[in-house]
């Protein structure tokens, strides 16, 4: 689960369900938009919440991602349609991850499909795209409801997942398999999501029941809430790409276009799964990326987004977003360079007093592992281990 | 015509007309859909070529709109089209279509344009010499004919613009045109991209103030077009109109032999000269789509034709959201199609008409187009009025009269005169009464220039789109005036590009940039089936 780029300029952002709540829980009192939706940076620190994230569990509130109910007889073919996740061949319980594409190819956004029964599907995504998802439904027996903002929505993961959740009586809740119905009276849908490479679980229940159930979780001591910024660090170590900051999603304005294989993420979008949205346009553009988005870890300790990517001395890209790593002791960032760029000897051109170049390498990622596999099986492997 | 049979049996005698239940056909190269004028050109071609080609038509009858039909007793009236102005003079000649019977019995047509002040002007047919006819004012003699210079010369440039596929890809026509363009010479570059933009109303007052030639070019341009004259980009319109070819003139207008439905028959002659198999009342239910390229079509029988290529030349609506189903299109593709909503189109109605002519002056006139042009202000009125979903008050009319054009179709001691009226409410389910009130706007609109007509009338018969859409079992929205050209090129360009889908090509009402019979499209699909086809062989 990835959150979209901050908006910033949102003005007067919305509670989320959860509000009260974190708002209780949170020392730092920073906070941000995203989805015209208060979502909290920092609640104490960001090592300590990397730190529980990393060895206890978290608690983060999700209450910004866009939520839609799917429900109909034609509900899985219009999901294979609308995102490249394999929704038909999805069982009951089972969740996919998958990309939204244009008419051209080019990205619009990630999702994720969660099967609850045989015509009820979750599926969410980092953005709203209420319009795109009424004309997508047009001619086929469904119906889409956007369900964010009625719903609470806690992501709790890390280690001690499991613990917390049997241990606040969400026993039937799995890492593995979604599932909706009645808990303590309670009215939810649970789904396994992943936080960086954390395998953790999505709690949906309804808004009036917010606060009791973050109580519950929260009185058995072994969760703590986790903010934006130490969710960003968990991201960037996993390699997974943030919608509005990585990359522009495809029509909005200004956007230079990405393909899923240009984001690293062609085995999200693989052309021999059934039709989806802009698979005709993508099998034209396969194997011929323009750009890459790839993931550096770099011998430097400060910030860096914005800052030019060198390759024999000559600009190839830049950092698009980056941040310390406790577990890499470097800073690691994602950055979008031209793809007929090779090897790994790239620098990074810092600026500020301590002007100069800083050498940068690959590393490999939780998603570009499963990149490197897929293009291993497609008979076009690119290793990106040294 | 209307008495010709369809197709039963080839040259085996096997009876092919019906395929029966859950058969599946192999062998065949190609399949059309649809059964009209662009239909039967693309099969022509495809057949032409060497494909075993199958043309598959819903109804009984071969022709789509465009069909011979018995109107009063004893008259029989062409529907669809009553002249032929845009034919692509290239279709004639590659498919042959004279040796194949089609045959005009007044090409370049002399037009009488008749204005709401009850002044008269007389046209050439050659639209060169427009200017030599008729027109007492020097000043507007020598405007004319430099305009008239500048718009042949512009038109014949920007031909190939208006074909159908000129256009491949979505969102590439401002870069076509721009690269279009720049072969022009430099005076032509820049006056084309001032009229590009402009609309017809603005253009037309700088050169003709007020006069009738301004009222006379705006009814050119806004004549069945759902862009008013008052609209950017309008202008085009009148471009298109007159780099339309019919035998080989550009511009002109032309009365076929026995009327527009020579020309089908002359296409069926040359489809079947080709060794198409035409097959009618077998409709097709389903387009198979396997991975991303076309397999063939299941009939609505349940049988099956598999083909490597299938060209439909039905509208949109049916070949992609029907046949081929919402959930295998772009959802952008999709769109384009259903945000359609037209709301102006154009009527026909041939009005059967008591007694012969008694001067000279009506003789002549008879054998020429009829114009009736409204004021600027009235055609403004018009669009308004029309667009609201209310009749306008006054309309342009063009009328021929097909009994005097044509001596085979003479009658004893009656005309049968053909109007096309525009423009007019869209209505996709007309009812009793909004048919009356069209009826008596068209004959008002004739009263205007012809008075006492409507005491000699003997019989009429009004066709709407929705008409048309019914003969041709197809949606009513396809058959309504088209937008502006800029909207027409971005929607023809996302119906060609076929979704993506390997081996289908389109060539439906809805490919084609502008009105009337061309079969520009059913060429330029079968065109670049066959390309796409050695390729694959090759």
């Amino acid at each position: 689960m990835i959150f979209p780029a901050e908006d910033f300029f949102a003005d007067a952002p919305r509670p989320t369900p959860l509000y009260a709540a974190v708002a209780s829980a949170s020392e730092a009192n920073l906070w941000t938009s995203v989805n015209g939706w208060t979502t909290a940076r920092i609640y104490s620190s960001v090592s300590g919440e990397y730190e529980t994230a990393k060895s206890a569990a978290a608690l983060a509130d999700l209450g910004a991602l866009a939520r839609y109910a799917v429900r109909g007889r034609e509900a899985a073919a219009f999901l294979g349609r609308l995102t490249t996740a394999p929704a038909v061949s999805l069982q009951v319980g089972e969740s996919a991850r998958g990309l939204m594409l244009d008419d051209q190819g080019h990205v619009i956004d990630l999702a994720e499909v969660s099967r609850l029964s045989e015509d009820l599907f979750l599926l969410t995504l980092p953005t709203p795209h209420a319009r795109h998802i009424a004309l997508g439904a047009r001619g086929l027996d469904v119906a889409a409801e956007d369900i964010s903002g009625q719903v609470a929505a806690l992501g709790v993961f890390g280690p001690q997942t499991a613990g917390v959740l049997a241990a606040a009586g969400l026993k039937s809740a799995s890492e593995t398999l979604a599932a909706s119905g009645i808990l303590r009276g309670v009215e939810t849908a649970a789904r396994p999501i992943q936080f960086g490479a954390m395998p953790g679980v999505e709690l949906i229940f309804p808004k009036e029941e917010a606060l009791t159930i973050w109580e519950r979780i929260m009185r058995r001591g072994a969760g703590a809430p986790i903010g934006l910024d130490a969710l960003e660090i968990l991201r960037l170590e996993a390699g997974g790409p943030r919608p509005g900051l990585d990359f522009t999603p495809a029509g909005k304005p200004g956007a230079s276009p990405r393909t899923p294989e240009e984001l690293g993420l062609a085995h999200l979008a693989p052309l021999d799964r059934g039709w989806f949205n802009g698979r005709r346009a993508l099998r034209a553009l396969a194997g011929k990326p323009r750009r890459r988005l790839i993931s550096l870890s770099i011998d430097d300790e400060q910030s860096m987004a914005g800052a030019a990517v060198l390759q024999d001395g000559k600009p190839v890209g830049r950092i698009t977003s980056c941040a310390w790593s406790p577990a890499r002791k470097r800073i690691i960032a994602f950055a979008d360079i031209d793809a007929a760029s090779h090897g790994n000897n790239y620098e990074i051109s810092v600026a500020g007093p301590a002007e100069g170049r800083v050498p940068a390498k690959l590393f490999e990622t939780a998603e570009s592992a499963l990149a490197r596999v897929f293009a291993g099986v497609q008979g076009n492997s690119t290793d990106f281990r040294r | 015509m209307s008495n010709q049979k369809n197709p039963i049996g080839d040259k085996d005698g096997r009876e092919k007309s019906k395929t029966s239940a859950h058969l599946i056909e192999g062998g065949i190269d190609a399949i059309v859909i649809g059964a009209g004028a662009e239909g039967l050109a693309a099969a022509a071609y495809l057949g032409k070529a060497g494909l075993h080609t199958v043309l598959v038509g819903a109804g009984p009858e071969i022709g789509g709109r465009i069909a011979a039909r018995e109107i009063a007793s004893g008259v029989d009236g062409v529907d669809g089209e009553h002249l032929v102005t845009v034919l692509d003079p290239e279709v004639i000649a590659e498919l042959d279509l004279y040796r194949h019977g089609l045959e005009f019995a007044a090409r370049r047509l002399d037009t009488t344009y008749f204005f709401e002040s009850g002044n008269v002007l007389r046209f050439d047919g050659d639209l060169a010499q427009a200017a030599l006819l008729s027109l007492d004012n020097d000043d507007d003699c020598e405007a004319l004919e430099a305009f008239m210079g500048e718009v042949l010369e512009m038109s014949a440039f920007l031909r190939p613009a208006f074909r159908p596929f000129a256009f491949p890809a979505a969102g590439d026509q401002q870069r076509k045109l721009e690269k279009a363009l720049s072969g022009a010479a430099p005076e032509m570059a820049a006056r084309l991209r001032q009229y590009l933009l402009s609309s017809a109303d603005e253009i037309l007052r700088n050169r003709f103030g007020d006069g009738p030639l301004r009222a006379l070019l705006l009814a050119e341009t806004a004549f069945r077009s759902a862009a008013a004259p008052g609209e950017p980009f309008s202008f085009l319109s009148l471009l298109r109109r007159y780099a339309g070819e019919a035998a080989g003139l550009q511009g002109a207008a032309a009365y076929p032999k026995g009327g527009a439905v020579s020309v089908i028959a002359a296409l069926r002659r040359a489809a079947q000269a080709a060794k198409v198999d035409v097959r009618a009342a077998t409709p097709v239910k389903s387009i198979l789509i396997e991975g991303d390229k076309v397999g063939g079509v299941t009939l609505a029988d349940g049988g099956q034709l598999r083909a490597p290529i299938v060209v439909a030349a039905i509208d949109a609506d049916q070949a992609y959201l029907k046949m081929i189903g919402a959930g295998l299109l772009d959802i952008g593709l999709q769109r384009a199609l259903t945000a359609r909503k037209p709301e102006i189109s154009s009527a026909r109605m041939q009005i059967v008409l008591k007694g012969v002519a008694q001067d000279d002056a009506t003789r002549r006139n008879m054998m020429r187009r009829l114009v009736y042009a409204p004021s600027p202000e009235a055609l403004t009125k018009a669009f308004i009025e029309a667009r609201a979903g209310r009749v306008p008050e006054r309309l342009i009319v063009e009328a021929v009269f097909p009994t005097a054009l044509d001596e085979g179709a003479a009658l004893d001691k009656r005309q049968l005169i053909s109007v096309m009226a525009h423009p007019l409410p869209f209505d996709a389910e007309p009812d009793a009464a909004r048919r009356e009130a069209i009826r008596t706007a068209i004959l008002d609109s004739i009263e205007m220039f012809a008075a006492g007509f409507s005491g000699r009338i003997e019989a009429d018969d009004l066709r709407l789109a929705a008409d048309e859409a019914a003969a041709a079992k197809a949606n009513p929205a396809a058959y309504a005036a088209k937008p502006d050209v800029l909207r027409q090129w971005a929607l023809s360009s996302a119906v060609t590009g076929s979704g993506g889908i390997g081996g289908f090509y389109f060539c439906g009402p809805e490919a084609q940039i502008g009105a009337g019979l061309s079969c520009a499209s059913g060429r330029a699909a079968a065109r670049a089936a066959l390309r796409a086809y050695r390729k694959g062989a090759a």
